[in-house]
């Protein structure tokens, strides 16, 4: 379980990523940086990197952050519990995963209240057609936009 | 307290675009016309345990209705004219985009999740930030691995190698084209807006093995030689500044 070819992120992708740019682009926010976290095997590990990504953050004195998954299935145990461990040290938090019906969450919990779900298939599945069901401009945008609400309640 | 945006790092990346794509017998972009070569694969290929073979075809815009096997990843053009990655000026190629493509001997698809073998217009969705526009060329570099190599690390790390000597016989053309004839200049600042909201971006990749795996920091952007595999870092958090990711510091091996 793990990247499908319509989610995989492709390095063009991240050469003219949409999420940087919005991001970026708005005056608004301070981008402090760029944080990538990998998907180790065992639970132990998943823990361990999630942990530590939190702790970069709280470090960092961030007002909030986006994290954005490449695949899903076994790779949401990784993403669920990061974000548990943002969530837990009050930090706002905003998502983005590939959901739709078939990729709905293993594991959950109260901090991910807003993921954009950037599916873009009517059938919600993963297509094995690259590129289709990767985050675009829009889901960026509204993924700022929830970040902006979240962070605007927790001042 | 400060107000003022504070700059830091200044990035320049200039855009040459290609109208035409040919396979010829040497390296050249002239006129906005990029040809490539070959030749350089066969003494590559033959010090390989893992590879078999490896076909180069040019795809002309809206000529997808033909064959592809699995897509490994899709990948730009650039190189680095002065300084290191994430600052200084770098060249990029538009209107083309490499894609790898992974088979082995006994017909097995290179892919770990899911396969994306198939007639190419309906496996590659077009238009997307990951993906080439209807009326960009496609260099498909079709690598054939020993039979059972697709599950091994190291053979899909030396595909991802060798694919990359080939765009560096390219990117070395690239970093001497003449830098006032670009097609388009960006200018991008790591910046500090002290009073605004601090907001860090946190991108999850894979990281377990074969056809799961990405590097960071290679030494040309969205290169592979120089680059350090997640899998070896340990999977741990690592921090990249806007322009080091905007100048190609993360390349997929998913």
């Amino acid at each position: 379980m793990g990247i499908g070819p319509s989610t995989k992120e492709t390095t063009l992708h991240h050469f003219r990523d949409p999420l940087l740019n919005v991001v970026a682009n708005d005056d608004d926010i301070d981008l402090v940086g760029i944080i990538i976290v990998g998907t180790p095997q065992h639970n132990e590990e998943k823990d361990f990197v999630g942990k530590r990504t939190a702790t970069w953050l709280e470090a960092m004195r961030v007002d909030g952050t986006i994290i954005s998954v490449d695949g899903w299935g076994n790779s949401h145990v990784d993403y669920a519990n990061t974000i548990e461990e943002i969530g837990s040290r009050g930090i706002p938090v905003v998502g983005m995963s590939f959901v739709g019906t078939q990729a709905n969450f293993v594991v959950k919990n109260q901090y991910m209240d807003t993921i954009v779900d950037f599916n873009k298939t009517p059938a919600g599945i993963e297509t094995e057609v690259v590129g289709e069901n990767t985050p675009n401009y829009l889901d960026a945008k509204k993924a700022l936009a929830f970040l902006k609400l979240k962070m605007r309640e927790a001042d | 307290m400060k107000k003022e945006e504070k700059l830091l790092r200044r990035l320049v990346i200039k855009t040459y675009h290609i109208e035409d794509v040919e396979l010829v017998d040497q390296v050249s972009i002239e006129n906005n016309r990029l040809r490539i070569s070959m030749q350089s694969f066969d003494k590559l290929i033959t010090k390989s345990q893992q590879i078999q073979k490896i076909e180069v075809e040019i795809i002309p815009p809206n000529d997808h209705n033909r064959w592809t096997n699995s897509i490994m990843d899709i990948i730009p053009i650039s190189t680095k004219v002065l300084g290191k990655l994430g600052e200084g000026i770098t060249h990029t190629l538009t209107g083309v985009y490499i894609m790898l493509t992974g088979i082995d001997e006994a017909g097995n698809q290179v892919a770990e999740f899911g396969s994306s073998e198939g007639i190419l217009k309906e496996q590659l969705y077009l238009n997307r930030a990951g993906t080439p526009a209807d009326e960009d060329y496609i260099i498909a570099v079709n690598v054939t691995l020993k039979e059972g190599q697709g599950t091994n690390r190291a053979a899909i790390i030396e595909a991802h190698r060798i694919c990359d000597l080939f765009v560096q016989e390219i990117r070395d053309k690239l970093k001497k084209a003449d830098g006032r004839s670009f097609t388009e200049k960006h200018e991008f600042y790591d910046k500090i807006r002290p009073n605004k909201k601090k907001v860090a971006i946190i991108k999850q990749v894979a990281g377990q093995g074969a056809m799961y795996d990405n590097q960071m920091l290679p030494l040309e952007p969205s290169g592979f030689t120089g680059g350090r595999s997640i899998i070896d870092l340990g999977n741990v958090p690592i921090i990249l500044t806007p322009n080091e990711y905007r100048d190609g510091a993360l390349r997929a091996m998913t």
